[in-house]
C-alpha cells in the first residue's frame, strides 16, 4: 500500500479540506498520467502551448499548475477574466499562482462585454432595454461565454490550445455554462471529483488558500457552490462515486445512510443535465454520420496543424 | 533502463542449444495510425534488441497501428503477404520476434493479430479472440474475432503461446495455450490504465488486476508468462506499460515501470519451467477428458438439446437459473423476481 500523506492543515491544525476514504488517489500516477496526457494532446494537434483562463479558484489553479509540470510554466498563458463585481480575492489568488508558476498572464476585464449586452445605470445595451433587469443566470452565463469568447481569441494570439478546467462533480451535476467554462481543447481534470481536486492540488503545491476558500462560481457576490446547491462536497462526491463509478442503485445509496430526497435530487440533476456532456445530435440522413457511422479517432495522421 | 545480464554473442542463424533466453520486451508508445511510423520504429528496435542479444523481441498489441482505431482500422489493414509486414520479418534472421497489427483476411475481415516471426519466416498468426465489446471497449465493432487457439513450435526450443490482452481474462486461453505444448505464453497488450484509487498496490487498479492474473497463470500452467503492455496515449485513455516476465513458479522475474517508453531485457533460463514442472506437475494432472466430457455437457444443455441436471427448478432449456423462484404451494400466487 502506499503510505498516505497527510492532508495539509490550517493554522490551528485542522485539514484544510474533508478527503472520504473511497475517493483517495494515487497522486504520484495521477500527476503522470495528465502530464503525458497534456503532452500527446498538443503534440497529436500540432501545437506546443496551451492557454487557460484562471479565475483563482481551485480548478483552474491545479489545471495551471498541471500544466505547468507537463510542458514547462514558459509555454503557459494564464488569462485572468474578472468582471466588476469578481471578488478581489479571487483577482489575489490567480495572482498569486501566476507568481508562484512563472507563467505568463494577462488581465481581461469583462466588464465593458457584459455591460455592453445588459446595459448598465438604467442605460440599455445591445441585449435592449429588457436585459437591464436580466436574471443572475441569465448574467451568469453570458458571463462564463464572453470569458470563452476571450480564451478562445488569446488561443489565437499565443498559439496555444485551449485547457478544460470543470471537474468531475461539476459536469455530472450539470453546474456549467455550455460552450461557456466548460468549452475547451481537452480537459486533464474532467474526471476527478471534486475532493480529488483538493487532493490533487495539496500534493502539487497548489497555494493552501485556494485550497482552503469556499468553492465559488464568483458569479456574483458572496456565492458559492454549496449555498447555492445546498449541499457538501465530500458527501455530493461520495454519492456521485457510489452512484456512478460504483453502479449502487437509489436504494442501496439509502442503505448506505444517504438520504433518500438528496439521492433523487441528485439523480435528477445527473439525468436533465445529459445534454450538456455530449456532443449535440444531428439529423441522421446520409449513408455516413458523424458521431453515428463515421467513427475517426479525433487526432490521426495529417490532423495536427502544421 | 536496462539489465545486461550476462553477455552472450547475438544469436545470428544459429539454432539455440543453451537453455538461457534473453527477452527484449519493447514497451512501445505507437502512434495512431501512422503505421510506416510505428514499422520504422519496429525496425530500429529489433536491431537493438537483436544488438542487445536477444532470443525473443516481444512488441504490443496492434504496436504497428495503434489502438483507439475505429474506422481507421480498414485503412491500417494489411494482408499477410504484405510487403510492409514481409519487412518486419525477413529482418528476423537469427531472432524471433512477435509483432501485432490488423490482418485482413482473404475474405475481408478484420482481425487484430500477432505474429510470431523466425529466421526470416512467419511461424504462426494469432487473432485475437475475445474481443472486448463493454465499458471503454468496442472491439466487437470494428473487429472478427478469431477461432483458433494454438501453440506454435518455435526456434527457441520449447513451444510458443501466444496471446493478446482480453485473450488472458478467460482462463481456458492459458490452460489451452500450455496443454498445447507451450512453455512461453505471451501477452501483447494495450491495456488503458484506470481507477487510480490510492488503496490500489501500485496506485493503478487495472495493474493490479493484471498482476494477479500473470502470476496466476504462470503457476498454474507452469510457464514463463511474457507480458508487453504498451504505453502512450490514444484520445482519453493512457495505456500504462508495466510488462512484465513471470517464472514458472509465479514469481515475478522482471516489472517494467509504468507509463516509460524502452526496450527491457529480461533474461531467463528456460531449464527453469523442467524444474518447476517435475516439482509441481500440475499439467501432468489435468484432466483433459473429463473436461471436454463436461464441456460437451453443458454445450448440449445451454443448446437445449440435453436436460439440464444441474438447473434451478423451473428453468428454461439452456438457462441453469429460473426467471421466476419456485412458489411454494402453500403461498399465495405473486411474481417474486429472483436476486439475480
Amino acid at each position: 500500500m502506499p503510505t498516505a500523506r497527510p492532508l495539509p492543515v490550517d493554522d490551528a491544525g485542522r485539514p484544510l479540506f474533508e478527503l472520504p476514504d473511497e475517493l483517495a488517489i494515487d497522486t504520484d500516477v495521477a500527476r503522470r498520467v495528465i502530464a503525458g496526457f497534456i503532452q500527446e494532446q498538443l503534440r497529436q494537434a500540432g501545437f506546443e502551448r496551451c492557454v487557460l483562463a484562471l479565475s483563482g479558484g481551485i480548478d483552474s489553479g491545479l489545471v495551471a499548475y498541471l500544466v505547468a509540470e507537463s510542458i514547462g510554466p514558459e509555454r503557459l498563458l494564464c488569462v485572468m477574466l474578472p468582471y466588476r463585481t469578481s471578488s478581489p480575492a479571487s483577482q489575489a489568488d490567480a495572482e498569486a499562482i501566476v507568481a508562484d508558476l512563472g507563467c505568463a498572464s494577462e488581465l481581461v476585464e469583462i466588464t465593458a462585454m457584459v455591460d455592453g449586452y445588459f446595459g448598465r445605470d438604467e442605460v440599455a445595451g445591445a441585449g435592449g432595454s429588457e436585459a437591464l433587469d436580466a436574471s443572475p443566470v441569465r448574467r451568469g452565463n453570458f458571463m462564463a461565454r464572453a470569458r470563452m469568447s476571450v480564451i478562445y481569441d488569446r488561443s489565437v494570439t499565443f498559439g496555444g490550445l485551449v485547457v478544460g478546467t470543470g471537474n468531475k462533480t461539476e459536469s455530472l451535476i450539470g453546474y456549467t455554462t455550455m460552450y461557456g467554462d466548460n468549452a475547451c481543447a481537452f480537459n486533464p481534470i474532467g474526471d476527478l471529483y471534486k475532493s480529488q481536486v483538493r487532493q490533487l492540488a495539496a500534493a502539487m503545491g497548489v497555494p493552501r488558500q485556494v485550497i482552503a476558500k469556499a468553492p465559488s462560481a464568483d458569479l456574483w457576490p458572496d456565492q458559492t457552490d454549496e449555498g447555492e446547491g445546498a449541499f457538501s462536497y465530500p458527501l455530493l462526491d461520495r454519492l456521485l462515486y457510489w452512484r456512478i463509478d460504483r453502479r449502487r442503485s437509489t436504494d442501496e445509496l439509502v442503505e448506505m445512510g444517504f438520504e433518500r430526497t438528496l439521492v433523487e435530487r441528485v439523480e435528477r440533476l445527473v439525468a436533465t443535465s445529459e445534454f450538456k456532456r455530449q456532443v449535440p445530435p444531428v439529423a441522421k440522413l446520409g449513408p455516413r454520420t458523424a458521431g453515428v457511422d463515421y467513427l475517426y479517432p479525433r487526432r490521426r495522421p495529417g490532423s495536427a496543424r502544421t | 533502463m536496462r539489465n545486461p545480464g550476462p553477455s552472450r554473442p547475438p544469436g545470428e542463424g544459429r539454432i539455440l542449444v543453451s537453455t538461457m533466453l534473453r527477452i527484449a520486451l519493447a514497451q512501445t508508445a505507437p502512434r495512431l495510425g501512422a503505421l510506416d511510423e510505428n514499422l520504422a520504429r519496429h525496425h530500429e528496435l529489433l536491431e537493438e534488441a537483436r544488438a542487445g542479444g536477444a532470443g525473443l523481441v516481444v512488441f504490443p498489441e496492434l504496436g504497428l497501428t495503434g489502438y483507439q482505431l475505429q474506422d481507421l482500422a480498414a485503412e491500417v489493414a494489411m494482408r499477410l503477404d504484405d510487403p510492409r509486414l514481409a519487412s518486419l520479418v525477413t529482418a528476423t534472421r537469427g531472432v524471433s520476434a512477435t509483432f501485432s497489427f490488423v490482418e485482413e483476411s482473404g475474405d475481408h475481415r478484420l482481425f487484430i493479430a500477432a505474429a510470431l516471426a523466425e529466421d526470416g519466416e512467419i511461424r504462426h498468426v494469432h487473432r485475437k479472440v475475445f474481443l472486448p465489446t463493454y465499458g471503454l471497449f468496442d472491439e466487437r465493432r470494428f473487429f472478427a474475432p478469431g477461432d483458433v487457439l494454438r501453440a506454435a513450435p518455435s526456434r527457441l526450443g520449447v513451444g510458443v503461446g501466444i496471446a493478446i490482452c482480453e485473450d488472458f481474462w478467460h482462463l481456458q486461453t492459458a490452460q489451452l495455450l500450455a496443454l498445447d505444448g507451450a512453455q512461453v505464453l505471451l501477452n501483447v497488450s494495450s491495456s488503458p490504465g484506470r481507477d487510480l484509487a490510492a488503496r490500489n498496490e501500485v496506485g493503478l487498479g487495472t495493474a493490479t488486476s493484471w498482476r494477479t492474473l500473470m502470476r496466476t497463470y504462470a503457476q498454474l500452467t507452469t510457464s514463463f508468462v511474457v507480458f508487453v503492455n504498451r504505453v502512450g496515449v490514444d484520445e482519453s485513455v493512457t495505456f500504462w506499460g508495466g510488462s512484465e516476465v513471470i517464472g514458472p513458479s509465479g514469481e515475478p522475474v522482471f516489472s517494467a515501470p509504468f507509463f516509460d517508453e524502452g526496450l527491457f531485457f529480461v533474461d531467463v533460463n528456460l531449464e527453469d519451467v523442467r524444474r518447476e514442472r517435475i516439482a509441481l506437475p500440475l499439467l501432468r494432472d489435468e484432466r483433459l477428458e473429463l473436461q471436454a466430457r463436461e464441456l460437451t455437457r453443458i454445450i448440449s444443455e445451454r443448446a437445449g438439446l440435453a436436460t439440464d441436471t444441474t438447473a434451478d427448478p423451473g428453468a428454461e432449456p439452456g438457462l441453469d437459473v429460473a426467471a421466476l423462484a419456485p412458489v411454494p404451494a402453500d403461498e399465495p400466487i405473486r411474481l417474486r423476481s429472483r436476486r439475480r
